[in-house]
């Protein structure tokens, strides 16, 4: 299960981590280069050339892009990962998906199309 | 050359007499005795300050606290001169980031002479070494006109430069949003931590919000704040908090 000490445990250690917790949200075209945990909401687009964790009570209605991505909350958007995306149990996923590398646990929910290394 | 900058609060105070004395000592001792200036109601610091400046005076010391340091600052950044300090009485959270000692002991910092150039923080043209905090946090804050971020619930807000958890050499502020979320079945609240790395960016709230730069309070609807990387040349002590 993905917890949040876990990431923010992570991210204490990168250079440029930005957290948006419960409580907080975020509004707009949301660009970082270094890591992002999102456990709260987020309408807009996100991006990011490192790492993004969404964690279990995150909403996030965005186009999503990223290197890597670890996916435990509800997303409602097209997905672009560059390298490996893992689809947590909990993960609600309206929208369509393009990665390298897919795992996605029981239990998660992917309604849209997958594409890997650009191919249906 | 040195100009020393006393603060009203320790000037003709009992309490302060013996170690003001000692100081004097050994800053002579060091070889770094230089002019010596004295606040004073109606004397203005920073007219002071750039008097000095104008006479040749290169590094600018003040014997005080977090308060003596508030009213020089502007002046001090847009000089570009070094600045140092001998923290003297209460309030000087400044002074331990920094890792000064309290009175004379800061003498041999200052005669060691370790200068390191840290970000300046402004809000609204104030310039801010340490933080700005917002403890009822209501309002919207706007990241270098892209994205808007505010919190769901009661919140409070830090916007940390040098602050022992943030380092304030990398060109960077951090936004530190706490908010309070209610959990479980019996709804108790907990404080959840956001971190936002920025170099600029502005608070709007729809009412005056109370807003406090390195102590000092601001009122107002609107808080433009920002980071000037690398804008203060500053002597540090062996114990300061952060890392470079």
């Amino acid at each position: 299960m993905f917890k949040k000490s876990e990431h923010h445990m992570a991210h204490a250690q990168a250079g440029s981590e930005t957290i948006i917790a419960q409580g907080v949200k975020v509004e707009g075209d949301f660009k970082s280069n270094g890591d992002i945990a999102i456990d709260g909401e987020l309408n807009g687009s996100l991006a990011t050339v490192a790492s993004l964790h969404i964690g279990e009570s995150a909403v996030i209605h965005a186009e999503v892009s990223a290197k890597n991505a670890v996916i435990a909350g509800v997303i409602v958007g097209n997905i672009h990962v560059e390298d490996g995306l893992q689809l947590h149990a909990s993960s609600n996923v309206t929208g369509d998906i393009v990665t390298s590398r897919l795992s996605i646990a029981e239990g998660a929910v992917v309604n849209g199309r997958i594409s890997m290394n650009g191919k249906e | 050359m040195y100009c020393y900058l006393y603060d009203d609060f320790i000037q003709g105070n009992k309490r302060f007499e013996k170690e003001l004395a000692l100081i004097e000592n050994r800053l002579t001792d060091l070889g770094i005795a230089g002019k010596i200036s004295r606040l004073a109601l109606f004397r203005n610091a920073e007219e002071m300050i750039r008097d000095e400046i104008d006479k040749g005076v290169t590094t600018v010391v003040v014997l005080g606290n977090d308060d003596t340091i508030r009213k020089v600052l502007n002046v001090v950044v847009e000089s570009g001169v070094v600045f140092g300090m001998i923290p003297i009485g209460p309030k000087n959270k400044l002074a331990q980031l920094l890792g000064i000692p309290e009175g004379v002991a800061a003498c041999d910092v200052l005669s060691a002479r370790r200068v390191e150039t840290i970000d300046i923080g402004s809000v609204n043209g104030r310039k801010f070494i340490s933080e700005v905090s917002v403890p009822e946090f209501r309002a919207e804050i706007t990241f270098e006109e892209k994205f808007r971020v505010f919190p769901t619930s009661t919140a409070e807000l830090e916007v940390r430069n040098l602050s022992g958890e943030s380092n304030p050499c990398d060109g960077m502020l951090q936004a530190v949003i706490r908010a309070d979320v209610k959990r479980g079945l019996l709804r108790r609240s907990t404080k959840e931590e956001s971190i936002l790395p920025l170099q600029s960016m502005t608070i709007r709230a729809e009412k005056p919000i109370q807003v406090f730069a390195d102590g000092e309070l601001m009122e107002g609807t609107r808080f433009d704040i920002s980071v000037e990387s690398m804008g203060m040349k500053i002597i540090t002590g062996k114990e300061r908090t952060f890392e470079t």
